[in-house]
């Protein structure tokens, strides 16, 4: 009864909230009518109710009112946009034909005359290999461009906690990274440069500003990084530049040279950038591609001599492959020693890295990660129950295509003396920057955090993570092997 | 939706990111832990809560997790909510603003406490 006494109360809030938060309001009034019992309980449970009601209802209308002005009302977490009405009723149809009709005739205007209009292309990145790659290739095409002096084939960080799951790292592991065939700056004819007038400059530079004040690690020099880009905006020192790669070479030179921060990058794109956040579609495509390739484990296996062999070519999302890391550790569980083999693994999810080398320790252990800031997360929850790993011997081996989360991995278990780095030297990409799209074309990479790295002030940024053992990443294994055998038999 | 919302911080979205600093929570999950680190004093209520959710959520200061591992099907759907490095950040931020806050009203002698 009082259930429903709720529910009609809630009718009282903005139809938008109700759709979003409905449900979720009404869960947590049943939570508490189950937890809160007896005649206090309760006549306190309605006082709260009565009291949030009047606050909180007049609240959203308050808020609600600007949406439309903002034509879209932000976003939904799970990245589908959300508008807002303002009456409880949805639109009559006769209003929403009529509507589209006046929008299509509106919108005939601009595509027909502007001719280098690109409408968002979602279908077609549902067709790309790297899909979920960001950025696209013309990523390295302005690093070039910009002569940066910075390695081509730096891959882009990742940090899944913000809803940075648009990231590279999203990339099934079968997809061949596009970085590998993307064409050159100076190969592109000059008709396809992306040419960008004033006013998408000023906006540019604007929402640079704005982001970089609002998220750089450090405000003070964030706040002298604005004032330069400002400064430089009102001598006009912009205004002959209509190349977006140009642009954004320069203003992530001009970032650098005032912060003396290497991670801070403009990126532009000829292709359309994709919208922040995984959308379920996105989520469900990876979860797809996951289930197909068994959760990037490509191979798990016992090799002669009781050697625990695991091919693993990235570092999936553990949510959807958490069980599958589990089942592949616990597989391997009675194995004499353990090889990784990342040498194709180009990164992927620092949760996925912490939950596998959890597994090689009995007590939580520091994994220093350039990428977060220092939390409780930056233990592995060692000891893993069952497990009984965390005495036997570990290689990880390595190629120069071993990249980002799999240096993370190879770079901590080696600093630890947990592993013995086998291969070549890693691709040395250690970026802490986070993505944030500008528009259709334009993004950033900011720092975000600062994390302690307790062996000392580099990491493999740039460098890579330098092998114990030095070969060839063709004959990484077989020397694995060989040593894997040599130790077990002094043992 | 204006950006002024979280601008200055009101105290329940700040509740609200510090009870997420630990560990993901569902929405009464999040009250709970708002009350208990409150001493009782703050009782969110479902309209309280789920608008301060919304601000923080798009704001990008908290994110909803789309899939929980242990989640079982025909169980009740909750969604969990996870504190965003963003989110951590302004967390920290208006502590400090309140740690200088505190260390101010210490040197008008109106508040004896342990050093903060």
């Amino acid at each position: 009864m009082s259930e429903r006494i709720y529910a009609w109360l809630l009718r009282l809030y903005p139809s938008c909230f109700r759709a979003e938060y409905g449900e979720e309001a009404l869960q947590l009034f049943r939570d508490r009518c189950r937890q809160e019992r007896g005649f206090f309980a309760a006549m306190r449970l309605w006082l709260d109710l009565l009291a949030d009601l009047a606050i909180s209802v007049p609240r959203q209308y308050r808020h609600v009112q600007p949406a439309p002005i903002g034509a879209s009302a932000g976003r939904r977490p799970d990245g589908t946009p959300s508008f807002c009405v303002l009456e409880g009723h949805s639109p009559r149809l006769g209003s929403l034909l009529l509507g589209a009709v006046l929008s299509a005739a509106a919108a005939s205007i601009p595509i027909g005359h502007i001719a280098n209009y690109r409408p968002f292309r979602s279908a077609l990145a549902a067709h790309s290999p790297g899909y979920a790659r960001w950025p696209p290739t013309s990523f390295r095409m302005t690093q070039a461009a910009g002569g940066s002096g910075q390695s081509g084939s730096r891959d882009f960080p990742s940090k899944p906690m913000v809803a940075q799951l648009a990231s590279g790292f999203l990339q099934p592991p079968g997809a061949q990274p596009q970085s590998q065939e993307a064409p050159r700056a100076g190969a592109r004819p000059a008709v396809e440069r992306g040419n960008v007038g004033a006013p998408e400059r000023q906006r540019v530079i604007h929402a640079i500003v704005a982001n970089i004040k609002q998220h750089y690690v450090d405000p003070m020099v964030a706040e002298k990084m604005a004032a330069m880009l400002l400064a430089h905006e009102t001598a006009g020192d912009y205004n002959a530049i209509t190349d977006g790669a140009a642009l954004a070479a320069l203003l992530t030179r001009q970032l650098r040279d005032a912060s003396q921060d290497p991670h801070l990058d403009v990126v532009y794109s000829q292709a359309p950038l994709h919208p922040p956040g995984l959308t379920s579609e996105r989520l469900a495509r990876y979860r797809v591609a996951m289930e197909q390739q068994n959760c990037a484990f490509e191979k798990v296996e016992v090799l002669p001599h009781n050697i625990g062999y695991l091919k693993l070519n990235s570092f999936p999302e553990p949510s959807i492959c958490g069980a599958a890391a589990t089942a592949a550790m616990a597989s391997l569980n009675d194995a004499d020693a353990i090889i990784f083999d990342l040498r194709d693994n180009r990164g992927g999810y620092p949760e996925m890295v912490m939950q596998i080398a959890a597994h090689l320790f009995d007590h939580p252990e520091y994994m220093y990660n350039p990428r977060e800031n220092t939390t409780e997360r930056s233990w592995t929850a060692s000891p893993v129950a069952g497990a009984r790993l965390a005495d036997k011997p570990v290689y990880v081996l390595t190629s120069g295509r071993t990249f980002s989360g799999a240096e993370h991995f190879s770079y901590d278990l080696k600093m630890l003396k947990r592993a013995t780095i086998v291969g070549e030297r890693t691709g040395g990409a250690a970026h802490s920057g986070v993505f944030h799209r500008i528009d259709d074309h334009f993004g950033m990479g900011i720092p975000e955090a600062r994390a302690i790295n307790p062996f000392g002030k580099s990491d493999w940024e740039g460098t890579g993570v330098e092998p114990d053992v030095k070969v060839k990443a063709a004959d990484a294994l077989i020397t694995a092997e060989r040593l894997v055998q040599t130790k077990l038999k002094k043992k | 939706m204006p950006k002024q919302k979280l601008h200055p911080l009101p105290s329940s979205a700040f509740q609200i990111l510090l009870s997420l600093a630990g560990e993901d929570l569902h929405g009464y999950g999040i009250m709970r832990q708002v009350a208990e680190q409150t001493g009782g004093r703050m009782r969110l209520g479902p309209g309280t809560l789920y608008s301060s959710i919304q601000s923080l959520s798009e704001e990008k200061l908290i994110e909803e997790l789309n899939l929980r591992e242990d989640e079982k099907p025909g169980q009740e759907r909750r969604r969990y909510y996870r504190l965003t490095p963003a989110g951590r950040k302004v967390a920290r931020t208006e502590a400090e603003r309140l740690a200088e806050l505190l260390r101010v009203a210490r040197t008008k002698k109106i508040w004896k406490g342990d050093y903060v």
